[in-house]
């Protein structure tokens, strides 16, 4: 537990010092929010929640690719997969909520009238599958230019495609817009289960799959045979 | 090269032959004593201080050193293709306990391959490495994180062993002033000098204590004192029962080293270092 724990502290510390980046990540919810606040607010909190979204897969995605030569070597100083990228994961969960309250706390302030709980549990699916969405493309595609322009592909067609189309679905960040057409748009309670649903089931197939990854790259080979010290 | 930093070579040098503690010091002292009183360039009065440790070998002699211990790595037959291109061929090495081998050959002829194999961070095509106990690696370049402080790496490499911070911190900074270098302060790993960042590098390889470790060229900008102050490290490790393989392209320093690996295809001369194990037959 201790080791998961400092890997998730270090990983606090290292993105929370990119404040740069950190800055122009937060700008990005911010803009999509206030660019259709005049035309109609669902579409603006809908926007904002996949800024959210957006802004973590990326700090996620920066997190596992300046990672990706310190884990083996961690690896080899007693670390196993899961206590890297789970601990990893839960620095960016921590980065993620605290990023996503002042944005939970924006609509409130603009006076608009929500289902909050249902605003906040939009926040927690934008962030819960961001996180390891980040994580898994900066784990299968190693340069982080290759990997930001996969991430804004996957935003661009989540705000284009059509939400009830079937396709929509198979969108990581489908969740989050569901449950925030049952906060804005006060629908009824299918909205949010099956939100809630997508939301958890995506996560849990991108921590799979981020578990799966690691525990190929950080592998003990086969050619290697461990004795104990004669 | 001052005064000092003579006096320092002079004694990494001695030590590095396995004078006696108490011979080296009693040496060192004196030629200290003959410099202050003297005065003069050390280079003009005495010598490169190599030379000179040469001369006081030969006439006081040397301690035993530690008889090799219990085969630590073993790497049987590694061979390693990237498509058509084979980079290793049935590459052969043999380390004990209070050895350092040396994995040299020309650029691109598979030395940190054949390291990175040792370490478990990729496979081979064919062969298999026995390793027995704790494993250190040191790479080239890279393996810090640029957000962190050196501190912090230390804690981090520490947990990984059960460490708590307090007692990591302490470990990492001690090992690094070994290098001299003073690793306490509040910078940034992406804003230390390429120099100390491979100190940095290096004292996360050994502060897991390992049974063997694996050093990929990690003096890569390295002062003269610290280049010294390293073999100075690797002879104490050595000492202390370790099993040390370093990749280098520096040949002069092959007599520092117990065994050598060539891995460069063709041997035009057929020259081999003593102690030379060829990894292209």
């Amino acid at each position: 537990m201790n080791r998961l724990l400092t890997v998730a502290e270090m990983t606090l510390r290292e993105l929370l010092r990119r404040r740069g980046v950190l800055l122009l990540l937060l700008l990005m919810p911010l803009t999509f929010y206030l660019i259709r606040r005049d035309s109609y607010l669902g579409q603006s909190v809908r926007s904002l929640l996949l800024g959210v979204g957006w802004a973590v897969s990326t700090a996620a995605l920066f997190a596992t690719t300046a990672a990706r030569e310190l884990e083996p070597r961690l690896r080899l100083a007693g670390y196993r997969p899961h206590h890297l990228y789970l601990g990893r994961m839960l620095g960016l969960w921590t980065v993620g909520l605290v990023v996503a309250v002042p944005f939970f706390l924006l609509p409130m302030i603009d006076g608009a009238n929500l289902r909050y709980a249902g605003l906040a549990a939009a926040m927690l699916c934008s962030v819960g599958v961001a996180a390891p969405f980040g994580m898994l493309i900066g784990a299968l595609l190693p340069r982080e230019l290759e990997g930001t322009l996969l991430l804004l592909t996957v935003v661009t067609v989540q705000m284009l495609i059509d939400p009830a189309g079937s396709g929509a679905k198979l969108t990581p960040f489908w969740s989050s817009r569901e449950i925030a057409t049952w906060a804005v748009d006060h629908t009824d309670q299918g909205y949010l289960d099956r939100g809630l649903l997508h939301g958890l089931a995506v996560t849990a197939l991108l921590v799979l799959g981020v578990a799966a990854v690691a525990s190929v790259r950080l592998r003990r080979r086969r050619h290697l045979r461990h004795l104990p010290v004669s | 090269m001052n005064s000092d930093d003579w006096l320092r070579a002079f004694a990494a040098e001695l030590h590095q032959r396995r004078v006696g503690a108490d011979a080296a010091r009693h040496v060192v002292a004196e030629a200290a004593t003959h410099l202050r009183e003297g005065g003069g360039d050390p280079w003009v009065v005495f010598g490169p201080p190599r030379q000179y440790a040469g001369v006081i070998v030969e006439s006081i002699g040397t301690a035993p050193g530690p008889r090799p211990g219990p085969v630590r790595l073993h790497a049987q037959g590694i061979t390693k293709r990237y498509g058509r291109r084979t980079v290793l061929r049935d590459a052969t090495l043999t380390v004990r306990a209070g050895q350092i081998a040396a994995v040299i050959g020309a650029n691109g002829c598979g030395k940190s391959t054949f390291l990175r194999i040792c370490a478990g961070l990729i496979s081979p095509d064919d062969g298999a490495v026995t390793v027995s106990g704790r494993l250190g690696y040191c790479p080239q370049s890279g393996g810090t994180a640029d957000f962190l402080l050196a501190d912090e790496h230390f804690v981090l490499v520490g947990a990984g062993q059960g460490m708590a911070r307090g007692p990591a911190r302490r470990a990492g900074r001690v090992a690094a002033r070994q290098l001299g270098w003073e690793a306490g302060g509040d910078v940034l790993a992406r804003h230390l000098s390429g120099g100390t960042r491979q100190k940095l590098n290096l004292t996360m390889s050994t502060l897991s204590d390992p049974d063997v470790l694996l050093l990929d060229e990690p003096y890569q900008g390295f002062d003269q004192g610290t280049y010294v102050n390293f073999w100075d490290q690797l002879s104490r490790l050595r000492d202390a029962g370790k099993a040390i393989v370093v990749v280098t392209h520096l040949l002069n320093q092959l007599d520092r080293v117990d065994t050598v690996l060539d891995l460069t295809p063709a041997q035009p001369s057929g020259w081999l270092a003593p102690g030379a194990q060829g990894g292209h037959p």
